[in-house]
C-alpha cells in the first residue's frame, strides 16, 4: 500500500500551559480532499500551523510520503511542497498582488537584485488562471475587496508546485458565487493529484468538498470517517459531543 | 588682581578651616550639597573639582545632583538634597524663576544658599559669580579695540539663561558711544539654543548671507558659540579677517586666539569660584553671617533685590596674555600651541 | 484630470506634491527676504544645512517602515562624532594620510555596532524599540561626555574638514557636472532598461511621450540643481564650488537607500514587515536578520552624519547631535512616511528635510527670533502630517471605486 502523502501522529503543543494539542493525528493522500473539523478551540487550526511551519510541535512525527521530516518554520514546510491559505490571508496589505505572490521567494536576477519583470510576468498568468478579470496589479492589495485578496493568497499558494495545499476557513468570508469558484479549484488541484486539507465550521461545504473527514475536540482526534458514510448530523455529533456514530 | 583675590582668599580660609573643624569637632560631619543646572555642558567639572577640593581640606562631605537642563527634576534635586541632611546648598540654577519655590523651601529649614554662577533673585540668597555684565563689557572692549568702526553682530547665548542678557547688556554699553557717534552698528543679533555650536554655526551663516558679508566683527557669548561662529566665518574665508570675543577659556578656544582666529576668551577661572563657594558654604553653615563674608558686598539685582555677594573678576585673555593661562596651569602649551605656525606664533607659543 | 496626467507619466503624486510645497515655500521666503532665499549662495548653504538631518533621515523611514521608531540618532552622531574628533585629534598623529579615513571608519564601525545592538535588542528580546532608543539616547550621549569629560576637541585634520564644506570642501564645476550628467544618463538608463523589460514581457509600457517628458523633467530638476550649484564661487575669488562635499555623501545616502529599498529583497522585506508582521513571518522573511540590519544600518548613518556634523562644525562637541532625532523624524514624517508603519519613501523623507531646513534658513535671514522660529516648523509639521492623511483617506477610497 503507498505511504499516504502526509503522516501524522502524536502531535503535542501547549501555549501557556495550556494544552492545545494533546495527541493530534491526521492522514492524507493525494488526490485527496480531507475536511478537519472541531469545534472553537478543538486545536484544527493550531495542528495545520504545525504542519505549515508556522508553529513548531513539541513532540510528535511528521511524514511525508512515508519518511520523517522536520518542519521547524514556515520556509522549511514550503521547501516540502505544503502551502497555506491561512484564515486571515496573511497578505502585507502595503505590497501589490505580484509582490504578496513572491514574499519570500523572490526571483532575483545576477547580484541579487529583484527581477521585477519575471516576477509580474509569472504573477499575471498565474492571477489570470484563477480570474481572467483581474487587473489591479499594481495596487496595494489592502485597496482590493475580499473575493480579489483571496484569489492573490490562492495564487501565491497554486504558484509554487505545491503536494499539500491547506486553507484555513476558505469560504468564511466569500459570497456564493466566490464559493463555487473556490469550489472548482479545489477539484481542479484534487484531479492534479494535490492533497488539501480544508479546516470549515462550514458543514455543508466540507460535505460538497470534502472526500474524508477528520474530527478533533480538545485536542486530539474524535476520529476519521469517510463522507459518504455519515450523515451531517452524526458528524455534529462528533464534534459536540466526541462520539462516533 | 588674581594674585591679590588669591591672598584674600587663603586668609578667608583659614578662618573657614578653623570654623569647619570646630564645626565637625563635636556634631555631625557637615554635609555641602550642590545642584548643578546641567553637567554635561562642558565647563562645570572644574568647578566641581575645586569645590570638592576645597570642602575635602575642610573636612565637609559633598553632595551633588544633576537637573539635566530640567526646571523640574532641579526642584526635585534640592529637595532630595535637604532631605539627606545637607548644612548648605550651592544652587547653579537652570531657571533663574522656575528655581524660587525650592529656594524657599531651604531657607524655611534653616539652610544658606549660595547661588552660583547664576543669578537667583530671592532675598538671602549669597550670589557668587564672575561679573557677567563685566565679561561683556570685556568682550566689547578687546574687539572694539580691533574694530573701532563698522558692522556688529552679536551671536547670543540661549534665550533661558539670564547670563546671555547679561552679557549683551555689557557688551552694548560698551559698544554705545561708538554706536551713538555712528562708528559701530549692530546689524544683526540671535540667541542660540541651548548655548549650542552647531545652532550658532547656521544662525552666522544666515546673517553672513543676509548681510552679504559685510560683517567686520563678531560679539560671541562663550567659546562654545564663538566656534560655531568662526566655522561660518571659515567656510566664506572671513576667519581671522573678522574679530570673534568667546568666554570660559576652552583649550579649543586657546588654540583658536593662538591661531589667530579668535580675539578674546573672557576667563573665568571656575576653580576660584568653585573655592569660593565651598568656603562660603562652610562659613555659612558654621552660623557667619553673610556680611561677614570677607570680600562680601550688597548688591542690587535687576528685579530690585539686594543680595549679599561676591562678585569676582574676570581676566580678558588675548593673544598678548596667553602666558597666563598657561603659568597657571590650566592648558598646557603643547595644547595651546598645536598647530600654530612658527612665523606667526603669538609670545607664548615662541621659545 | 490631473491625477491621471500624473500616473501616466508614472511620477508618484504624493512626491509631486511635496515638491510643489518646497517651490511655494521658496517662492515665498524669497519675496520676503527681498530675493535673499534663492540665491546661489543661500542655496548653497542651505544644501550643505540639510545634509546632516537629510542623511539621517533617508535611514529613518526604512526605521519606522517597519513599524519602530529611533529616538537615538542624535545621540549616536554625537558620540561618534566625539570617537572621531578624539582619535583623530589626540590619539593619532594628526596630519597624516591615513589619519582622516581610519578614524571616519573607526567611527562609523562604532556607530554600526551601536545600531545593531539597539536592533539585537529589539529583534531578539523583544524589548520595544521606543525603549531601547531611548536608553540609547541616554546612553550615548553619556557616553559622548566621558569620552573628555565635556570637553571641546579641535581643530580637525585639514582633509576632515572637507567632509563638513566649507571653504574648499566641494567638488567644483567640473566634477559637478560629471556628477550631474552621471545621474541623468544612470535615470535614463534605468528606466529605459525597465522599460525594455517590460516589453519583452509583453507588457504595456507607457507613452513614449510620457517617458521622454518624464526623463526631461528629472533632467531638468537634476541639472538645475547642478547650474546652482555651480554658480556660486568661493568668496572673493572666480573659482566654481560646485556640489559641496556633504551634499555629495546626502545624495549618495539617498541613492543607495533607495536602490536598496527598492530594488534588493532587504527592502523588500523591510516594507512587508511593516505592512504584516506576521504575513512576513509565515512567508518565511528573516525578520530578525532584517530588524538587526535595519538599525545597524541606521546607526551607520547616523554615526555618517555626526562626522559630517563635526566636520563641518571642525571641533568634536559633546551636544553634537542634540535633538537631532526629533528633526529626523520630522523630515521623514513630512516626506510621507506614516508611522504606524508599511509605508514611505527615502526621497519624500529628504524633501521632508529640504522643507523644514528651508523654513528655518529662510525665518534666520529674516531675523525671526528662535522661539517663534520653532513655533511655525511644529505648525507646519502638523499641517503636512494631516494633509498626508486626508489624502490617504481620499485615495484609499478612489481606489475602491
Amino acid at each position: 500500500m503507498n505511504a499516504a502523502l502526509v503522516t501524522m501522529r502524536g502531535i503535542h503543543k501547549a501555549f501557556g500551559g495550556v494544552a492545545a494539542l494533546d495527541g493530534a493525528e491526521l492522514d492524507l493522500n493525494a488526490g485527496e480532499v480531507l475536511g478537519l473539523l472541531g469545534h472553537n478551540g478543538a486545536g484544527k487550526s493550531t495542528l495545520v500551523k504545525v504542519l505549515c511551519g508556522a508553529y513548531p510541535a513539541e513532540a510528535g512525527e511528521i511524514r511525508l510520503d512515508g519518511a520523517p521530516v522536520e518542519i521547524r518554520n514556515p520556509r522549511d514546510a514550503r521547501r516540502l511542497g505544503i502551502e497555506t491559505i491561512h484564515q486571515t490571508l496573511a497578505l502585507a496589505d502595503n505590497l501589490d498582488a505580484v509582490a504578496n505572490i513572491f514574499l519570500g521567494r523572490e526571483i532575483v536576477k545576477w547580484g541579487g537584485a529583484l527581477d521585477i519583470a519575471a516576477m509580474e510576468h509569472a504573477g499575471r498568468q498565474v492571477l489570470a488562471r484563477l480570474n481572467p478579470h483581474f487587473t489591479n496589479y499594481h495596487v496595494p492589495v489592502g485597496s482590493l475587496s475580499g473575493g480579489q485578496r483571496q484569489v492573490v493568497a490562492i495564487a501565491r499558494a497554486i504558484q509554487f508546485q505545491a503536494r499539500v495545499l491547506i486553507m484555513d476557513e476558505p469560504t468564511a468570508a466569500l459570497g456564493p458565487a466566490e464559493t463555487a469558484m473556490v469550489g472548482q479549484l479545489i477539484r481542479r488541484l484534487q484531479s492534479e493529484g494535490m492533497g488539501l486539507i480544508i479546516v470549515s465550521h462550514d458543514l455543508h461545504d466540507v460535505f460538497a468538498l470534502c472526500g474524508r473527514l477528520t474530527v478533533m475536540k480538545n485536542g486530539r482526534p474524535v476520529g476519521h470517517v469517510r463522507t459518504e458514510d455519515v450523515t451531517q448530523d452524526e458528524v455534529l455529533g462528533m464534534i459536540i459531543a466526541g462520539r462516533m456514530p | 588682581m588674581i594674585v591679590g583675590k588669591r591672598l584674600l582668599g587663603q586668609a578667608a580660609l583659614g578662618t573657614i578651616l578653623a570654623g569647619g573643624a570646630a564645626f565637625g569637632q563635636g556634631a555631625r560631619r557637615l554635609t555641602v550639597g550642590v545642584s548643578w543646572s546641567n553637567f554635561q555642558e562642558e565647563r562645570w567639572r572644574t568647578d566641581e573639582a575645586a569645590i570638592r577640593a576645597t570642602l575635602t581640606r575642610a573636612g565637609a562631605q559633598y553632595l551633588s545632583a544633576d537637573a539635566q537642563a530640567n526646571n523640574t527634576k532641579q526642584l526635585a534635586d534640592i529637595e532630595g538634597l535637604l532631605t539627606r541632611g545637607i548644612g548648605a546648598l550651592i544652587v547653579l540654577a537652570q531657571d533663574a524663576r522656575a528655581i524660587q519655590p525650592a529656594i524657599r523651601r531651604a531657607q524655611a529649614e534653616g539652610i544658606p544658599v549660595v547661588g552660583y554662577d547664576r543669578l537667583i533673585e530671592v532675598g538671602g540668597v549669597f550670589y557668587l559669580t564672575f561679573d557677567n555684565i563685566e565679561v561683556g563689557r570685556m568682550q566689547a572692549r578687546e574687539v572694539l579695540k580691533l574694530k573701532p568702526r563698522g558692522n556688529y553682530v552679536l551671536i547670543k547665548g540661549s534665550s533661558a539663561d539670564p547670563n546671555a542678557d547679561f552679557l549683551a547688556a555689557g557688551q552694548r554699553e560698551v559698544l554705545k558711544p561708538a554706536i551713538d557717534a555712528g562708528a559701530v552698528r549692530i546689524v544683526a543679533e540671535q540667541y542660540t539654543d541651548g548655548w549650542r555650536p552647531e545652532v550658532a554655526q547656521r544662525n552666522m551663516e544666515q546673517i553672513l548671507t543676509a548681510q552679504n558679508n559685510n560683517v567686520d566683527a563678531v560679539l560671541a557669548a562663550n567659546d562654545g558659540t564663538a566656534g560655531g561662529a568662526i566655522a561660518a566665518l571659515a567656510a566664506q574665508g572671513l576667519a581671522g579677517r573678522v574679530p570673534v570675543s568667546g568666554q570660559d577659556a576652552d583649550h579649543a578656544a586657546l588654540n583658536r586666539i593662538a591661531l589667530g582666529t579668535q580675539t578674546v576668551s573672557v576667563w573665568k577661572d571656575s576653580r576660584v569660584l568653585g573655592a569660593r563657594a565651598a568656603e562660603i558654604a562652610v562659613a555659612l553653615a558654621g552660623g557667619a553671617a553673610a556680611a561677614q563674608v570677607p570680600g562680601s558686598a550688597k548688591w542690587r539685582s535687576p528685579g530690585g533685590v539686594e543680595l549679599d555677594s561676591i562678585l569676582l573678576t574676570p581676566v580678558p585673555i588675548i593673544r598678548d596674555n596667553l602666558g597666563l593661562v598657561v603659568e597657571a596651569s590650566w592648558i598646557t602649551r603643547e595644547r595651546l600651541c598645536r598647530g600654530v605656525a612658527a612665523a606667526e606664533a603669538p609670545a607664548a607659543c615662541r621659545g | 484630470m490631473k491625477a491621471g496626467l500624473l500616473r501616466t507619466l508614472g511620477i508618484d503624486p504624493r512626491l509631486a506634491a511635496l515638491v510643489a510645497t518646497l517651490g511655494v515655500i521658496w517662492l515665498g521666503l524669497h519675496a520676503l527676504t527681498d530675493g535673499a532665499f534663492l540665491t546661489p549662495r543661500n542655496l548653497w548653504n542651505l544644501a550643505a544645512q540639510t545634509a546632516v538631518v537629510g542623511i539621517m533621515a533617508c535611514g529613518m523611514v526604512l526605521v519606522i517602515v517597519t513599524r519602530r521608531i529611533d529616538l537615538s540618532v542624535g545621540s549616536i552622531a554625537g558620540c561618534v562624532g566625539m570617537v572621531i574628533a578624539v582619535l583623530q585629534v589626540e590619539m593619532f598623529a594628526p596630519g597624516t594620510w591615513w589619519n582622516p579615513w581610519f578614524t571616519l571608519a573607526i567611527g562609523l564601525a562604532v556607530g554600526t555596532a551601536f545600531g545593531a545592538a539597539q536592533g539585537a535588542l529589539n529583534a531578539v528580546l523583544g524589548i520595544p524599540a521606543f525603549v531601547v532608543t531611548l536608553a540609547g539616547l541616554l546612553i550615548f550621549r553619556g557616553i559622548a561626555w566621558l569620552i573628555t569629560s565635556g570637553r571641546t576637541v579641535a581643530p580637525m585634520d585639514p582633509t576632515f574638514q572637507l567632509l563638513g564644506g566649507g571653504f574648499e570642501g566641494s567638488i567644483g564645476g567640473p566634477a559637478s557636472w560629471a556628477v550631474g550628467l552621471v545621474g541623468v544618463a544612470a535615470l535614463t538608463g534605468l528606466r529605459l532598461a525597465a522599460r525594455r523589460r517590460q516589453q519583452g514581457f509583453g507588457f504595456t509600457t507607457r507613452p513614449l511621450w510620457a517617458e521622454a517628458v518624464t526623463i526631461l523633467l528629472m533632467a531638468g530638476f537634476i541639472l538645475g540643481f547642478v547650474a546652482v550649484m555651480n554658480s556660486y564661487t568661493r568668496p572673493r575669488t572666480d573659482i566654481v564650488q560646485g556640489i559641496s562635499i556633504p551634499v555629495l555623501v546626502l545624495i549618495g545616502v539617498a541613492c543607495a537607500l533607495e536602490w536598496l529599498a527598492r530594488t534588493r529583497r532587504f527592502g523588500r522585506y523591510v516594507y512587508a514587515i511593516g505592512g504584516n508582521p506576521e504575513a512576513a513571518r509565515l512567508a518565511g522573511v528573516p525578520s530578525t536578520r532584517i530588524i538587526i540590519g535595519v538599525f545597524a544600518l541606521m546607526g551607520f548613518l547616523a554615526g555618517l552624519a555626526g562626522a559630517v556634523a563635526t566636520a563641518r562644525l571642525n571641533a568634536g562637541a559633546n551636544s553634537t547631535g542634540e535633538l537631532a532625532e526629533l528633526s529626523v523624524i520630522a523630515a521623514a514624517v513630512i516626506g510621507g512616511t506614516s508611522l504606524a508603519g508599511g509605508s514611505g519613501t527615502v526621497v519624500g523623507a529628504v524633501l521632508g528635510a529640504l522643507i523644514m531646513q528651508s523654513l528655518d534658513n529662510g525665518m534666520v535671514l529674516l531675523g525671526l527670533p528662535s522661539a517663534l522660529r520653532n513655533v511655525i516648523i511644529g505648525v507646519v509639521l502638523i499641517v503636512a502630517v494631516w494633509a498626508d492623511a486626508v489624502w490617504r483617506k481620499r485615495s484609499g477610497k478612489a481606489a475602491e471605486a
